[in-house]
Protein backbone atom coordinates (compact mmCIF):
# COMPACT_ATOMS: atom_id res chain seq x y z
CA UNK A 1 0.00 0.00 0.00
CA UNK A 2 2.71 2.67 0.62
CA UNK A 3 4.53 1.70 -2.26
CA UNK A 4 1.83 1.99 -4.44
CA UNK A 5 1.26 5.42 -2.62
CA UNK A 6 4.88 6.42 -3.25
CA UNK A 7 4.36 5.31 -7.17
CA UNK A 8 1.84 7.60 -7.44
CA UNK A 9 3.45 10.70 -5.62
CA UNK A 10 6.59 10.08 -8.18
CA UNK A 11 4.59 9.96 -10.70
CA UNK A 12 2.46 13.00 -9.92
CA UNK A 13 6.14 15.00 -9.34
CA UNK A 14 7.58 13.67 -12.78
CA UNK A 15 4.45 14.85 -14.44
CA UNK A 16 4.41 18.16 -12.50
CA UNK A 17 8.70 18.68 -13.54
CA UNK A 18 7.68 18.17 -17.28
CA UNK A 19 4.74 20.50 -16.61
CA UNK A 20 7.13 23.04 -15.63
CA UNK A 21 9.54 22.31 -18.58
CA UNK A 22 7.43 22.69 -21.13
CA UNK A 23 6.43 26.39 -19.67
CA UNK A 24 10.27 27.01 -19.58
CA UNK A 25 10.91 25.82 -23.17
CA UNK A 26 7.63 27.57 -24.51
CA UNK A 27 8.43 31.34 -22.69
CA UNK A 28 12.05 30.49 -23.59
CA UNK A 29 10.69 30.10 -27.64
CA UNK A 30 8.77 33.27 -27.14
CA UNK A 31 11.68 35.11 -25.62
CA UNK A 32 13.64 34.32 -29.13
CA UNK A 33 10.86 35.43 -31.09
CA UNK A 34 10.67 38.70 -29.41
CA UNK A 35 14.59 38.96 -29.85
CA UNK A 36 14.42 38.41 -33.15
CA UNK A 37 11.62 40.86 -34.39
CA UNK A 38 12.96 43.29 -32.53
CA UNK A 39 16.48 42.94 -33.98
CA UNK A 40 14.41 42.87 -37.44
CA UNK A 41 12.55 45.75 -36.55
CA UNK A 42 15.99 47.86 -35.73
CA UNK A 43 17.70 46.48 -38.86
CA UNK A 44 14.62 46.59 -41.28
CA UNK A 45 14.32 50.68 -39.84
CA UNK A 46 18.12 51.38 -40.59
CA UNK A 47 17.81 50.14 -43.90
CA UNK A 48 14.66 52.10 -44.47
CA UNK A 49 16.62 55.32 -43.52
CA UNK A 50 19.14 54.34 -46.43
CA UNK A 51 17.09 54.18 -48.96
CA UNK A 52 14.59 57.13 -47.72
CA UNK A 53 18.19 59.21 -47.67
CA UNK A 54 18.66 57.86 -51.12
CA UNK A 55 15.32 58.81 -52.52
CA UNK A 56 15.66 62.57 -50.65
CA UNK A 57 18.93 63.37 -52.32
CA UNK A 58 17.85 61.75 -55.80
CA UNK A 59 14.62 64.04 -55.57
CA UNK A 60 16.85 67.30 -54.44
CA UNK A 61 18.97 66.38 -57.49
CA UNK A 62 15.37 66.26 -59.67
CA UNK A 63 13.89 69.24 -58.27
CA UNK A 64 17.79 71.24 -59.26
CA UNK A 65 17.74 69.90 -62.97
CA UNK A 66 13.91 70.58 -63.36
CA UNK A 67 13.33 73.40 -61.84
CA UNK A 68 11.71 74.15 -58.13
CA UNK A 69 8.25 74.77 -59.51
CA UNK A 70 8.19 71.12 -61.44
CA UNK A 71 8.93 69.14 -58.58
CA UNK A 72 6.67 71.04 -56.38
CA UNK A 73 3.31 69.53 -54.16
CA UNK A 74 1.13 72.24 -56.14
CA UNK A 75 1.28 69.86 -58.75
CA UNK A 76 -0.11 66.84 -57.19
CA UNK A 77 -3.18 65.78 -58.66
CA UNK A 78 -6.30 66.09 -56.48
CA UNK A 79 -8.85 64.43 -59.05
CA UNK A 80 -10.54 60.88 -57.95
CA UNK A 81 -7.99 58.41 -57.74
CA UNK A 82 -7.17 54.96 -56.59
CA UNK A 83 -4.15 54.30 -54.72
CA UNK A 84 -1.93 52.24 -57.20
CA UNK A 85 0.67 50.52 -54.57
CA UNK A 86 -1.79 49.26 -51.74
CA UNK A 87 -1.38 46.87 -48.77
CA UNK A 88 -3.08 43.44 -48.31
CA UNK A 89 -3.49 42.45 -44.75
CA UNK A 90 -4.38 38.66 -43.81
CA UNK A 91 -4.86 37.81 -40.05
CA UNK A 92 -2.72 34.76 -39.33
CA UNK A 93 -4.09 33.03 -35.79
CA UNK A 94 -1.24 33.84 -33.20
CA UNK A 95 -1.07 30.28 -30.85
CA UNK A 96 -1.78 31.84 -27.84
CA UNK A 97 -4.09 33.74 -25.98
CA UNK A 98 -2.49 37.19 -26.83
CA UNK A 99 -4.74 38.08 -29.83
CA UNK A 100 -4.78 37.39 -33.45
CA UNK A 101 -1.27 38.71 -35.40
CA UNK A 102 -1.91 41.34 -38.52
CA UNK A 103 0.15 40.05 -41.69
CA UNK A 104 0.90 43.07 -44.29
CA UNK A 105 2.12 41.94 -47.62
CA UNK A 106 2.64 45.30 -50.41
CA UNK A 107 1.07 44.84 -53.64
CA UNK A 108 2.80 47.52 -56.02
CA UNK A 109 1.49 48.95 -58.84
CA UNK A 110 -1.86 47.40 -59.45
CA UNK A 111 -3.32 48.12 -63.29
CA UNK A 112 -6.68 49.93 -63.58
CA UNK A 113 -7.82 47.11 -66.08
CA UNK A 114 -6.61 45.14 -63.69
CA UNK A 115 -8.80 41.19 -63.72
CA UNK A 116 -9.53 39.26 -60.61
CA UNK A 117 -6.88 36.89 -60.14
CA UNK A 118 -6.46 34.03 -58.28
CA UNK A 119 -3.65 34.81 -55.32
CA UNK A 120 -2.05 32.33 -53.92
CA UNK A 121 -0.75 32.98 -50.25
CA UNK A 122 2.56 33.86 -49.96
CA UNK A 123 4.15 35.84 -47.31
CA UNK A 124 6.97 37.88 -49.96
CA UNK A 125 6.29 41.55 -49.94
CA UNK A 126 6.66 41.80 -53.39
CA UNK A 127 3.29 40.71 -54.93
CA UNK A 128 2.07 41.60 -58.63
CA UNK A 129 -1.51 41.13 -59.80
CA UNK A 130 -1.50 38.67 -62.59
CA UNK A 131 -4.54 38.38 -65.33
CA UNK A 132 -6.54 35.22 -65.13
CA UNK A 133 -6.00 32.83 -67.64
CA UNK A 134 -2.92 31.70 -66.22
CA UNK A 135 -3.55 27.92 -65.95
CA UNK A 136 -1.43 26.32 -62.64
CA UNK A 137 0.57 24.18 -65.06
CA UNK A 138 1.43 27.65 -66.59
CA UNK A 139 2.49 26.61 -70.59
CA UNK A 140 6.18 28.48 -70.84
CA UNK A 141 5.80 30.54 -73.65
CA UNK A 142 2.08 31.69 -71.92
CA UNK A 143 3.71 32.48 -68.55
CA UNK A 144 6.78 34.82 -70.71
CA UNK A 145 3.60 36.49 -72.72
CA UNK A 146 1.62 37.07 -69.41
CA UNK A 147 5.07 38.35 -67.72
CA UNK A 148 5.74 40.86 -70.40
CA UNK A 149 2.29 41.98 -70.63
CA UNK A 150 1.92 42.86 -66.74
CA UNK A 151 5.48 43.94 -66.58
CA UNK A 152 4.37 46.65 -69.36
CA UNK A 153 1.16 47.72 -67.12
CA UNK A 154 3.64 48.36 -64.30
CA UNK A 155 5.55 50.68 -66.22
CA UNK A 156 2.62 52.21 -67.39
CA UNK A 157 1.51 52.85 -64.33
CA UNK A 158 4.80 54.29 -63.08
CA UNK A 159 5.31 56.73 -65.96
CA UNK A 160 1.43 57.57 -65.50
CA UNK A 161 2.70 58.45 -61.69
CA UNK A 162 5.33 60.69 -63.00
CA UNK A 163 3.82 62.49 -65.62
CA UNK A 164 2.06 64.51 -62.47
CA UNK A 165 5.55 66.34 -62.65
CA UNK A 166 4.88 66.92 -66.42
CA UNK A 167 5.80 65.13 -69.65
CA UNK A 168 9.85 65.15 -69.70
CA UNK A 169 11.24 64.22 -65.95
CA UNK A 170 14.61 64.45 -64.76
CA UNK A 171 16.45 60.69 -64.85
CA UNK A 172 16.99 61.36 -61.03
CA UNK A 173 13.07 61.58 -60.10
CA UNK A 174 12.27 58.01 -61.76
CA UNK A 175 15.66 56.70 -59.50
CA UNK A 176 13.64 58.79 -56.96
CA UNK A 177 10.53 56.39 -57.42
CA UNK A 178 12.28 53.14 -57.37
CA UNK A 179 13.91 54.33 -54.07
CA UNK A 180 10.90 55.09 -52.35
CA UNK A 181 9.53 52.06 -53.74
CA UNK A 182 12.24 50.39 -52.47
CA UNK A 183 11.44 51.47 -48.95
CA UNK A 184 7.38 50.76 -49.13
CA UNK A 185 8.88 46.71 -49.00
CA UNK A 186 11.25 47.69 -45.98
CA UNK A 187 7.56 49.72 -44.36
CA UNK A 188 5.75 46.31 -45.03
CA UNK A 189 8.59 44.29 -43.53
CA UNK A 190 8.94 46.51 -40.66
CA UNK A 191 4.96 46.49 -39.95
CA UNK A 192 5.48 42.48 -39.97
CA UNK A 193 8.17 42.73 -37.86
CA UNK A 194 6.19 45.02 -35.55
CA UNK A 195 3.19 43.30 -35.61
CA UNK A 196 5.28 39.22 -34.54
CA UNK A 197 7.07 42.05 -31.67
CA UNK A 198 3.88 43.14 -29.95
CA UNK A 199 2.04 39.99 -30.52
CA UNK A 200 5.30 37.88 -28.67
CA UNK A 201 5.41 40.80 -26.07
CA UNK A 202 1.94 40.43 -25.58
CA UNK A 203 2.29 36.58 -24.49
CA UNK A 204 5.38 37.02 -22.28
CA UNK A 205 3.05 39.99 -20.42
CA UNK A 206 0.24 36.96 -19.78
CA UNK A 207 3.06 34.67 -19.36
CA UNK A 208 4.09 36.43 -16.49
CA UNK A 209 0.90 37.14 -15.09
CA UNK A 210 -0.15 34.13 -14.94
CA UNK A 211 2.86 32.70 -13.00
CA UNK A 212 2.96 35.60 -10.63
CA UNK B 1 -10.63 34.87 -23.15
CA UNK B 2 -13.66 36.65 -23.90
CA UNK B 3 -14.03 39.62 -26.98
CA UNK B 4 -10.77 38.55 -29.05
CA UNK B 5 -10.29 41.96 -31.54
CA UNK B 6 -11.16 40.40 -34.62
CA UNK B 7 -8.92 41.78 -37.63
CA UNK B 8 -10.59 41.46 -40.98
CA UNK B 9 -8.96 40.60 -44.18
CA UNK B 10 -8.61 43.50 -46.17
CA UNK B 11 -6.90 43.15 -50.01
CA UNK B 12 -6.36 47.01 -50.91
CA UNK B 13 -5.76 49.37 -47.62
CA UNK B 14 -3.86 52.26 -48.00
CA UNK B 15 -0.90 53.44 -46.63
CA UNK B 16 -1.48 56.93 -45.09
CA UNK B 17 1.26 59.70 -44.35
CA UNK B 18 1.68 62.28 -41.93
CA UNK B 19 5.16 64.17 -43.05
CA UNK B 20 7.14 66.75 -44.78
CA UNK B 21 6.92 67.42 -48.81
CA UNK B 22 9.30 65.79 -50.01
CA UNK B 23 8.71 62.24 -48.17
CA UNK B 24 5.11 62.58 -49.24
CA UNK B 25 6.35 63.52 -52.72
CA UNK B 26 8.54 60.32 -53.00
CA UNK B 27 5.91 58.21 -51.94
CA UNK B 28 3.12 59.60 -54.14
CA UNK B 29 5.62 58.55 -56.74
CA UNK B 30 5.46 54.75 -55.89
CA UNK B 31 2.04 55.14 -56.02
CA UNK B 32 0.41 55.20 -52.74
CA UNK B 33 -1.57 58.18 -53.66
CA UNK B 34 -4.99 58.03 -53.03
CA UNK B 35 -7.74 60.72 -53.24
CA UNK B 36 -11.17 59.46 -52.74
CA UNK B 37 -14.95 60.68 -53.58
CA UNK B 38 -15.46 63.28 -50.87
CA UNK B 39 -12.09 64.51 -52.13
CA UNK B 40 -10.08 63.69 -48.74
CA UNK B 41 -6.40 62.75 -49.71
CA UNK B 42 -4.83 59.64 -47.48
CA UNK B 43 -1.60 62.26 -46.74
CA UNK B 44 -0.82 65.36 -44.71
CA UNK B 45 2.14 67.17 -45.79
CA UNK B 46 3.50 69.06 -42.27
CA UNK B 47 5.13 72.54 -43.25
CA UNK B 48 5.95 74.65 -40.73
CA UNK B 49 2.23 76.39 -41.24
CA UNK B 50 0.67 73.21 -39.72
CA UNK B 51 -0.57 73.57 -36.67
CA UNK B 52 -0.43 70.77 -33.76
CA UNK B 53 -4.40 70.39 -33.99
CA UNK B 54 -4.48 69.51 -37.47
CA UNK B 55 -1.72 66.89 -36.85
CA UNK B 56 -4.20 65.70 -34.22
CA UNK B 57 -6.90 65.56 -36.42
CA UNK B 58 -5.67 63.81 -39.16
CA UNK B 59 -3.91 61.48 -36.97
CA UNK B 60 -7.41 60.79 -35.54
CA UNK B 61 -9.08 60.50 -38.94
CA UNK B 62 -6.87 58.27 -40.55
CA UNK B 63 -6.61 55.63 -37.38
CA UNK B 64 -10.23 55.92 -37.39
CA UNK B 65 -10.49 54.28 -41.53
CA UNK B 66 -11.13 51.45 -42.34
CA UNK B 67 -9.52 51.08 -45.74
CA UNK B 68 -6.03 52.46 -43.59
CA UNK B 69 -3.78 49.61 -43.20
CA UNK B 70 -0.44 51.29 -42.13
CA UNK B 71 0.09 54.78 -41.41
CA UNK B 72 3.71 56.52 -41.55
CA UNK B 73 4.65 59.41 -39.44
CA UNK B 74 7.34 61.13 -39.13
CA UNK B 75 9.17 61.05 -36.10
CA UNK B 76 9.64 64.48 -35.34
CA UNK B 77 5.86 64.94 -35.96
CA UNK B 78 4.82 62.03 -33.78
CA UNK B 79 7.12 63.70 -31.26
CA UNK B 80 4.13 66.82 -31.40
CA UNK B 81 1.43 64.43 -31.06
CA UNK B 82 3.78 62.06 -28.20
CA UNK B 83 0.69 61.69 -26.00
CA UNK B 84 -1.99 60.37 -28.51
CA UNK B 85 0.59 57.72 -30.88
CA UNK B 86 1.58 56.47 -27.24
CA UNK B 87 -2.18 55.83 -26.32
CA UNK B 88 -2.62 54.64 -29.93
CA UNK B 89 -2.76 50.26 -29.03
CA UNK B 90 -4.84 49.04 -32.04
CA UNK B 91 -2.93 46.84 -34.39
CA UNK B 92 -4.74 48.24 -37.52
CA UNK B 93 -3.87 50.75 -39.07
CA UNK B 94 0.25 50.07 -37.97
CA UNK B 95 1.66 52.91 -36.91
CA UNK B 96 5.53 53.37 -38.28
CA UNK B 97 7.50 56.41 -37.04
CA UNK B 98 10.07 57.13 -40.01
CA UNK B 99 13.34 59.54 -40.47
CA UNK B 100 12.68 62.87 -41.88
CA UNK B 101 15.09 64.87 -43.88
CA UNK B 102 16.48 66.70 -41.41
CA UNK B 103 15.65 64.55 -38.34
CA UNK B 104 17.20 60.92 -38.20
CA UNK B 105 15.18 58.33 -36.43
CA UNK B 106 15.78 58.28 -33.01
CA UNK B 107 15.14 54.40 -31.25
CA UNK B 108 15.01 55.85 -27.26
CA UNK B 109 11.34 58.10 -28.70
CA UNK B 110 9.67 55.27 -31.24
CA UNK B 111 6.68 54.09 -29.11
CA UNK B 112 6.58 50.62 -30.07
CA UNK B 113 10.36 50.36 -28.60
CA UNK B 114 8.90 52.54 -25.64
CA UNK B 115 5.94 50.05 -24.57
CA UNK B 116 8.56 47.32 -24.87
CA UNK B 117 11.72 48.20 -22.91
CA UNK B 118 9.67 47.91 -20.06
CA UNK B 119 10.82 43.87 -20.36
CA UNK B 120 14.72 45.32 -20.34
CA UNK B 121 14.54 47.66 -17.68
CA UNK B 122 16.01 47.55 -13.75
CA UNK B 123 12.28 48.11 -12.35
CA UNK B 124 10.67 45.11 -13.86
CA UNK B 125 13.69 43.01 -12.61
CA UNK B 126 13.83 43.96 -9.38
CA UNK B 127 9.90 43.78 -8.86
CA UNK B 128 10.43 40.36 -9.81
CA UNK B 129 13.04 39.35 -7.32
CA UNK B 130 10.54 40.58 -4.73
Amino acid sequence: MAEIESDQLQRASSLEETKVKNEYEEENECILQFLDSLDAYLTLVDSLSSSLREGWFDLASARQSMGHTRVSSKLFDHKVHSASTTVKITELDADNLSGTKPQFSLSKWATTQENPSSEAPNHSNLRHRVPTGLSEDGEKSNGTEISNVVSNDIQKERSKSLTTFGGLVSPKLRTAQVSFETALDKIAEIANARSSMLSSFSQLQLNKKSSS
Amino acid sequence: MAGRAQIPTRNSALIAMIADEDTVTGFLLAGVGNVDVRRKTNYLIVDNKTTVKQIEDTFKEFTNREDVAIVLISQYVTNMIRFLVDSYNKPIPAILEIPSKDHPYDPAHDSVLSRVKYLFSTESVASDRR
